[in-house]
């Protein structure tokens, strides 16, 4: 069984509001001084993927598309049980939107040995675009299954539990597939051992750049994105408070009832 | 000057990671009712924090006393218990390293790694805390044991932990008394004929953990216990120990008072008097630009005690120093961040008053101020000596 987990490392979502800034004319978050940790439902890929290879035997590969930088986060995947880790440098890849991504991830991953499932957090955790999976299986011509919480292998395949409005559906899939993952109470990301921290730091990181994947400009550069970014700023959040004027409670709940209709809030 | 490595970085962030997550959360399930966190024990056991220092060869991640120090101040941030259910086994691991035989750490480095041995440090006695060389526990050779006897209190980790390192005396008409000493490994993972933990001593702070009354009476000691294989080395051993214990002790002054001045500044940008957050008021910033100070202050004195250390430099001077200034700190600033959370820093609905009851043990434990300034003096006397 091989997995091939995709993380993307982000500026940490926990700073305060107040520390998170846009830069207007990269039209990008500042990164400021915010930490930068693994977005949190790849964190959920990636435990996922761990756990399986813990009941079945076989490999966990993690492979992300960033800057040097991101090695920190391939160290924290290699820490937590996986074992490669492969990094796709960014600096000749113009990826600002999805395709891109995922044009770049499948063909890190045709370079694997064959892989049995590929996992993608449900979304990236700043962007949140959440399509990088459903494009990824469509680049590699895998069946997809979004929003999994968990899975095991049934017979050849796989039997996945898909996250549905208010209940859950539980679909088989063919190997290899590609799902991405939704955190719940079985997937909370491990904490990595104090030795497997040092052995990570160890470990060999595999760089592709996007000519080793055979990626060309017209494939990774900045024409291939579609996508343009117009304009990224934080919404002003304003808040009013106005005290409903009334004799008693009954006078009050009128006017605060014709108040809400006049605002279409009911 | 501490530009800590990736892998410093990630042991330290994981480890903050595990007190956000694991000990914070749960930390008034046991604290108030001194009850034993065996579940969070069990959690470092398993991430490895038992081995931290331990060298490699012998299991341990092999890790620097910068780091150590690190590590300790994180944990206290959270719960300074924690850090205690580390400190003295680490000091125990460390005299083994150190001292012991190859066959010594063989046969215990590994499972005090893992956590499966969990030990601790046996030194204080009813008669004998500050003044160590006078104690009175006996360790008598008898074949190919020892037979000790006596009594010894104040001894963390020793109900729940499964080993100790005992000190005591094989030739009480030594010409030094503490030439007399010896040091030696002592497991109690399953009952032990004679070796009993009289009662748990209740405490102001540092609440939950284990210290305790323990006697031996007739407890036979295999002879190949004895560190290092000589007898008369104990004191020696024991006092370099102890330098890495005043590390420790001073890394969790550093992390109290920290979790102290964070919640203070938290609150007082929340809290309103005189129409304004009293946070902006001049007497609550200057309690709070001089509790930043000190323990900026105190973690730099900490770091570069733990920056020579991993040098092999000699640091009995400043690791006193570092304990010394770290736990006054501590002291002082768990007080004033009270003072900022007024009446309700005196409560148990904010963590305040826990920092100010656990801060004192700081200024005591690991030889206390007394005994720091008289061990600075008497090196700073050697280092300028006319
Ligand atoms: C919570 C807790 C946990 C502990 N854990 C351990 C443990 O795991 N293992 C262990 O062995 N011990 C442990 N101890 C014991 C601790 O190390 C001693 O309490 C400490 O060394 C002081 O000894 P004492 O209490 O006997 O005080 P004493 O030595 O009686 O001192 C009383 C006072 O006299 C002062 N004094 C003593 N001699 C002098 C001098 N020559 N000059 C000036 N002043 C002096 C002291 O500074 C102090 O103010 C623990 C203590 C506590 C409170
Ligand atoms: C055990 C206990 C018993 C009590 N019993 C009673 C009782 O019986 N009856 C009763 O009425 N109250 C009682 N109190 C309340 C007590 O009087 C208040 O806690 C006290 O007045 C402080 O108010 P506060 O806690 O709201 O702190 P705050 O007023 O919020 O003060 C917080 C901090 O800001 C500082 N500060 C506030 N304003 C300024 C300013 N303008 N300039 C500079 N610094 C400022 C304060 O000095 C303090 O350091 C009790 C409190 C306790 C803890």
């Amino acid at each position: 069984m091989h997995i091939a987990v995709c993380i993307k490392q982000i500026l940490d979502p926990e700073i305060s509001p107040r520390a998170f800034k846009i830069d207007p004319v990269r039209k990008a978050a500042d990164p400021g001084t915010a930490s930068l940790v693994i977005g949190p439902f790849d964190l959920n890929a990636l435990e996922v993927a761990i756990q399986l290879k813990e009941r079945h035997g076989g490999q966990v590969t993690a492979l992300t598309l960033g800057s040097d930088k991101a090695k920190e986060a391939l160290r924290r995947a290699l820490a937590m049980g996986a074992d490669q880790a492969v990094l796709i440098d960014e600096t000749q890849v113009s990826a600002k939107e999805p395709s891109v991504t995922a044009r770049v991830l499948a063909a890190a991953i045709r370079k694997l040995d064959p892989v049995d499932l590929v996992l993608t957090g449900r979304q990236s955790g700043e962007w949140d675009f959440g399509q990088v999976g459903a494009l990824l299986a469509e680049e590699l011509g895998m069946p997809f299954v979004p929003f999994v919480p968990r899975l095991d292998v049934a017979g050849n395949g796989l039997r996945l539990e898909r996250e549905a409005d208010g209940g859950v559906v539980v679909v088989e899939a063919p190997r290899p597939c590609v799902a991405s993952v939704t955190n719940a109470n079985d997937n909370v990301p491990r904490l990595p051992k104090v030795k497997d921290i040092m052995m990570a730091n160890r470990k060999p990181i595999t760089v592709y750049g996007p000519g080793e994947l055979g990626l060309g400009a017209a494939e990774v550069g900045d024409e291939a994105n579609r996508l343009e970014v117009l304009d990224l700023f934080i919404p002003e959040v304003k808040s009013e408070c106005e005290f409903i004027e009334g004799e008693d409670g009954a006078e009050k709940g009128a006017n605060l009832a014709r108040k809400l209709v006049e605002r279409k809030v009911i | 000057m501490f530009e800590l490595t990736a892998e410093q970085k990630e042991i330290l962030a994981v480890v903050r990671e595990f007190a956000e997550r694991e000990i914070k959360p749960v930390v008034k399930e046991y604290e108030p009712y001194d009850r034993y966190p065996q579940p969070i024990v069990d959690r470092m056991k398993e991430l490895g924090l038992f081995g931290l220092t331990i060298p490699e060869e012998y299991g341990g991640a092999g890790l620097d006393h910068v780091t150590y120090a690190l590590v300790f101040e994180e944990l206290s941030a959270a719960w300074m218990s924690i850090a205690g259910v580390l400190g003295t086994h680490s000091i125990m691991a460390y005299v083994i390293a150190a001292y012991g035989t190859e066959e010594q750490k063989r046969r215990f480095l590994p499972r005090m790694a893992t956590g499966e041995l969990r030990g601790g440090l046996a030194l204080t006695e009813p008669e004998a805390g500050s003044d160590v060389a006078n104690i009175q526990t006996r360790a008598v050779r008898d074949g190919d044991a020892y037979v000790i006897n006596g009594t010894k209190t104040f001894i963390t980790n020793s109900r729940h932990g499964t080993g100790l390192l005992v000190l005591a005396k094989t030739n009480p008409n030594a010409e030094r008394p503490s030439r007399g000493m010896s040091a030696f490994i002592f497991e109690h993972v399953d009952d032990v004929p004679g070796f009993t933990v009289r009662r748990d001593i209740h405490k102001l702070g540092y609440r939950g953990l284990d210290t305790c009354e323990i006697t031996f009476e007739n407890v036979r000691v295999p002879a190949e216990n004895l560190v290092g294989g000589v007898e008369g080395q104990g004191f020696k051993h024991v006092m370099s120990g102890l330098e890495v214990g005043r590390i420790n002790v001073a890394a969790r002054a550093v992390g109290v008072a920290r979790a102290a001045f964070e919640d203070a500044i938290r609150y007082a940008q929340q809290r309103v008097t005189f129409g304004k957050p009293i946070a902006h008021h001049q007497a609550i910033q200057q309690l709070l630009a001089d509790a930043y100070t000190q323990i900026e202050a105190a973690r730099h004195l900490v770091l570069h005690a733990a920056a020579k250390k991993d040098r092999g430099e000699r640091v009995d001077l400043e690791a006193g120093v570092a304990k010394l200034f770290a736990s006054e700190m501590c002291g002082r600033v768990t007080l004033d961040m009270m003072r900022v959370l007024g009446g309700y820093g005196y409560t148990t609905d904010f963590n305040l008053e826990r920092y100010y009851r656990d801060a004192p043990l700081m200024i005591i434990g690991e030889g206390t101020n007394e005994i720091q300034r008289i061990v600075i003096a008497n090196r700073l006397l050697e280092k300028y000596a006319l």
